[in-house]
């Protein structure tokens, strides 16, 4: 649980968002603890899990949001897509109607985040080949169409599931580094540890604009 | 019509220039018709435009105000206007800020507010209105366009072909005259080198013979389609200015997209095009029209003269219409540039102020004050790191390693979406149904309210009592969420404490550890808090009161279980100060423990409070 060196220079928020049992949870699981959850409960509204990466020799902090996929909590975690710098979309290679219902997640995703976030598609079990449903180039063109990256990865035996997760950093770590992604908005889901002007500010500007609005 | 009636034409003239001094109050009028503006959204820009682009000045007064354009106007700086324009406005920008696009927005539709009630007019009283208007516009209006205006005059005398003016030319005079009512009653600016004071004197002159005589039939035709062919050429323009500014407002509303820019700059040269186009068309229609005009006899002395004086006249609209849309193009570009700019200082993408937009942030975000303060401490901790001091015990580190940062965050996320949903719907309502949701929301809120008494009455927590009350207020609460977290969590940490081999740990340890449990209970207090908000929304029978009864309870039972804890702590660390002797040290060490546990128990209390919102949802 600990963090353990609190040295880093980034915190990265991401989210994680797909139907019911793709296996979210489970991705999230193998990338913080390297392991596989065999028998993963259902995710209440959203759960936390962080880990500490390198890109180019800088220490990120990623916070992730792991999303309950039941429809019933749409409503529910749909408030929470906000500030997310990645969204980590997936689908289960194996049943076509998660691959069906991207759309409707990624419209989400697009309305709910900022335009520079990092929206990566993730077919998982495919260790599960046998039981295939969706192939690799359909998903592929989807992604291609939609602009994401794109990998199929299995949370079971954790092939790709780390290449998503830190491919997705990356990204997000080369928009700073182009300037497209403003640090110090509300909403980049970026955080910049060092020294951070932009945060006090934030809540002064808020109330000194709502006392002008007294009208 | 005799001079009874030009009497009448002047009399009316001089109202008509009362009422543009009265511009001002008629604006806010019209902006208050704010529901007929939404509706005529379109329209307007459109209508500004024309506005706009009549007369380069008019460009400017949709950024500024009125007194620049006068200024402008009686410097004659016409064919220059672009450079100062993009001046005023960057100058104007400034200080105004937020302001400069309200005004910007407010200018463009009050004045077209004015052309859209033109419209309305109906067309008996319009042919009416429009005499006076158009004369009053021919003396206030720039040389061309004067011209423009007068052959529109001597058109109104022919009924059958008024039907013919397009309504949009009749806006644009309107909003000429509108704006530009000012005393100069001088035809002719000195920058017209095509056309003397005298000939275009004349020419008022034939007009005004022509319109007190009544003659009705001669060249109508000519004037007439040479006024609605510069009428389409001006249209043509306009449509591609406005779908320019709204290509700008949209933006100005919307995200900043640079993509917008650059269509607007793509625009720009379209409409550039198209001018160049219709201008050539023009040319021809006029050699066209000027051919036939040679085989009508002269009627009348000065007819000739007018006639040419029109031809030039219109190749006048032509050309200095070219400069006044490519230069009132320039200028929009810059005002929506600028006005973005204004916009996104220190904001980008207008986050800040999209976000002030749907909430309002009365209070600092907690979970941010306590980000701040973590990082604060951590980077403390990294210069204490290096110089080999050992690490202190921070709070809110170990807050956010127990998750209670992020769990806390997303609850505010959650409570601040039903805030949102509650003031949507208490404006959707009105009346007896208002006060009725607005009395719901305070009895809930009154519901919620939390007494501090019995914090520090009890010496000894009883666990199967405290179990008990937990797990009352789970099962009213109605939802499948269980708080044996917190239960175990606190268990864990009470056997821990109550088993401790003080000699293991340092009073520093012992602290630091105390601080941790501290966190930790609270991390775990928040995370269910967080839950049940999330579980109380997908719920679908709610039943509020007994919600926000139990919420209570187990808030003060939280808290409860806080004190407990620190209490357990610092004896322990007294325990420890007696062993070891120092006293000064462990002291403060006590103070601090009191003090984060004070500070737990307000983290509850707050995450308590977000959940009030989600209670508020469940009941309305």
């Amino acid at each position: 649980m600990s963090a353990g060196p609190y040295n880093y220079s980034y915190i990265f928020k991401y989210i994680i968002i797909g139907d019911m049992g793709v296996g979210k949870s489970c991705l999230l699981h193998q990338f913080t603890e390297k392991k596989f959850m065999s028998d993963c409960p259902h995710t209440i509204g959203v759960e936390f899990g962080t880990r500490i990466i390198e890109v180019a020799g800088k220490k990120i902090k990623l916070q992730i949001w792991d999303t309950a996929g039941q429809e019933r909590f749409r409503a529910v975690t749909r408030s929470y897509y906000r500030g997310a710098a990645g969204a980590l979309m997936v689908y289960d290679i194996t049943r076509r109607s998660t691959y069906n219902h991207l759309s409707s997640w990624l419209t989400d995703t697009r309305n709910l985040t900022n335009p520079n976030t990092v929206i990566f598609l993730i077919g998982n079990k495919c260790d599960l080949e046998g039981q295939r449903d969706v192939t690799y180039e359909e998903a592929k063109q989807f992604a291609d169409e939609n602009g994401l990256m794109f990998v199929e990865a299995s949370a079971k035996t954790g092939q790709n599931v780390e290449e998503a997760f830190l491919e997705t950093a990356r990204k997000i770590y080369q928009s700073i580094q182009d300037g497209r992604l403003d640090l110090y908005a509300a909403d980049s889901g970026v955080q910049h540890k060092p020294s951070q002007p932009g945060r006090n500010t934030l809540t002064n500007d808020q109330q000194s604009n709502k006392d002008n609005c007294a009208c | 019509m005799d001079t009874s009636d030009s009497e009448h034409f002047e009399s009316a003239d001089e109202e008509f220039n009362s009422d543009t001094e009265d511009k001002n109050v008629k604006t806010k009028t019209i902006s208050d018709t704010s529901e007929t503006l939404k509706l005529k959204e379109m329209t307007i820009s459109e209508e500004s435009i024309n506005v706009s682009n009549v007369k380069e000045v008019s460009t400017v007064n949709v950024v500024s105000n009125d007194n620049s354009c006068h200024d402008l106007k009686r410097k004659n700086v016409k064919p220059v206007v672009r450079n100062p324009t993009a001046d005023k406005s960057d100058k104007r920008s400034k200080p105004g800020k937020l302001k400069l696009g309200v005004k910007l927005g407010t200018k463009i539709t009050s004045t077209s507010c004015n052309a859209i009630k033109c419209d309305d007019v109906e067309d008996s009283k319009l042919k009416s209105n429009y005499d006076n208007k158009t004369s009053s516009s021919s003396k206030t209006n720039i040389d061309d366009n004067h011209k423009t205006c007068i052959s529109a005059l001597k058109d109104i005398k022919n009924e059958e072909n008024l039907q013919k003016l397009d309504k949009r030319e009749e806006i644009v005079l309107d909003e000429e005259s509108n704006m530009w009512a000012d005393d100069e009653w001088e035809p002719i600016s000195s920058t017209d080198n095509k056309l003397t004071n005298k000939e275009t004197n004349e020419t008022n002159k034939t007009v005004q013979n022509n319109f007190s005589s009544g003659w009705g039939g001669w060249g109508n035709w000519d004037v007439t389609s040479l006024l609605s062919t510069a009428t389409m050429g001006v249209t043509t323009i306009t449509n591609h200015v406005s779908q320019g500014l709204t290509t700008v407002l949209e933006s100005g509303i919307g995200v900043p997209d640079p993509e917008e820019l650059a269509r607007l700059n793509k625009m720009e040269g379209k409409s550039k095009e198209s001018i160049e186009v219709d201008e050539e068309e023009e040319e021809k229609k006029e050699v066209d029209s000027k051919n036939n005009k040679s085989g009508v006899p002269d009627l009348t002395f000065g007819l000739g003269s007018f006639v040419s004086g029109v031809s030039q006249i219109t190749k006048l609209v032509e050309s200095t219409g070219n400069k006044v849309i490519s230069s009132g193009l320039d200028t929009l570009e810059t005002i929506g540039k600028k006005t973005m700019e204004v916009l996104q200082e220190g904001d980008p993408g207008l986050k800040k102020k999209r976000a002030f937009l749907k909430i309002d942030a009365d209070k600092p975000v907690l979970s941010h004050i306590l980000r701040e303060a973590k990082e604060k401490a951590e980077q403390e901790n990294r210069l204490a790191e290096e110089k080999h001091v050992s690490k202190k015990a921070n709070y809110e580190t170990l807050f956010d390693d127990h998750q209670g940062l992020a769990h806390l965050e997303a609850l505010e996320m959650l409570s601040r979406q039903c805030d949102i949903k509650l003031k949507t719907l208490l404006e959707s309502h009105s009346g007896a149904d208002l006060i009725e949701m607005q009395e719901t929301l305070s009895q809930i809120k009154e519901l919620c309210e939390l007494t501090d008494e019995d914090e520090d009455e009890k010496e000894e927590l009883d666990e199967s009592e405290i179990k008990e009350k937990i797990e009352t207020a789970v099962t009213e609460l109605n939802v499948s969420i269980s708080y044996n977290k917190l239960m175990s969590t606190w268990k864990d940490i009470s056997h821990w404490l109550e088993n401790l081999d003080l000699n293991l740990y340092s009073a520093a340890q012992l602290h630091e550890e105390s601080i941790n449990i501290l966190a930790q209970l609270t991390a775990v207090a928040v995370e269910l808090f967080h839950k049940t908000g999330e579980l109380l929304l997908i719920k679908e029978h709610r039943s509020t009161v007994d919600e926000a009864d139990s919420l209570v309870q187990l808030t003060t039972t939280m808290t409860t279980l806080i004190s407990d804890i620190a209490k357990k702590a610092s004896n322990k660390l007294n325990e420890k100060a007696t062993q070891s002797g120092s006293k000064d040290n462990v002291n403060q060490f006590i103070t601090n423990v009191y003090f984060e546990a004070t500070n737990s128990s307000s983290y509850i209390k707050n995450a308590f409070e977000l959940l009030i919102p989600v209670l508020q949802v469940g009941a309305v």
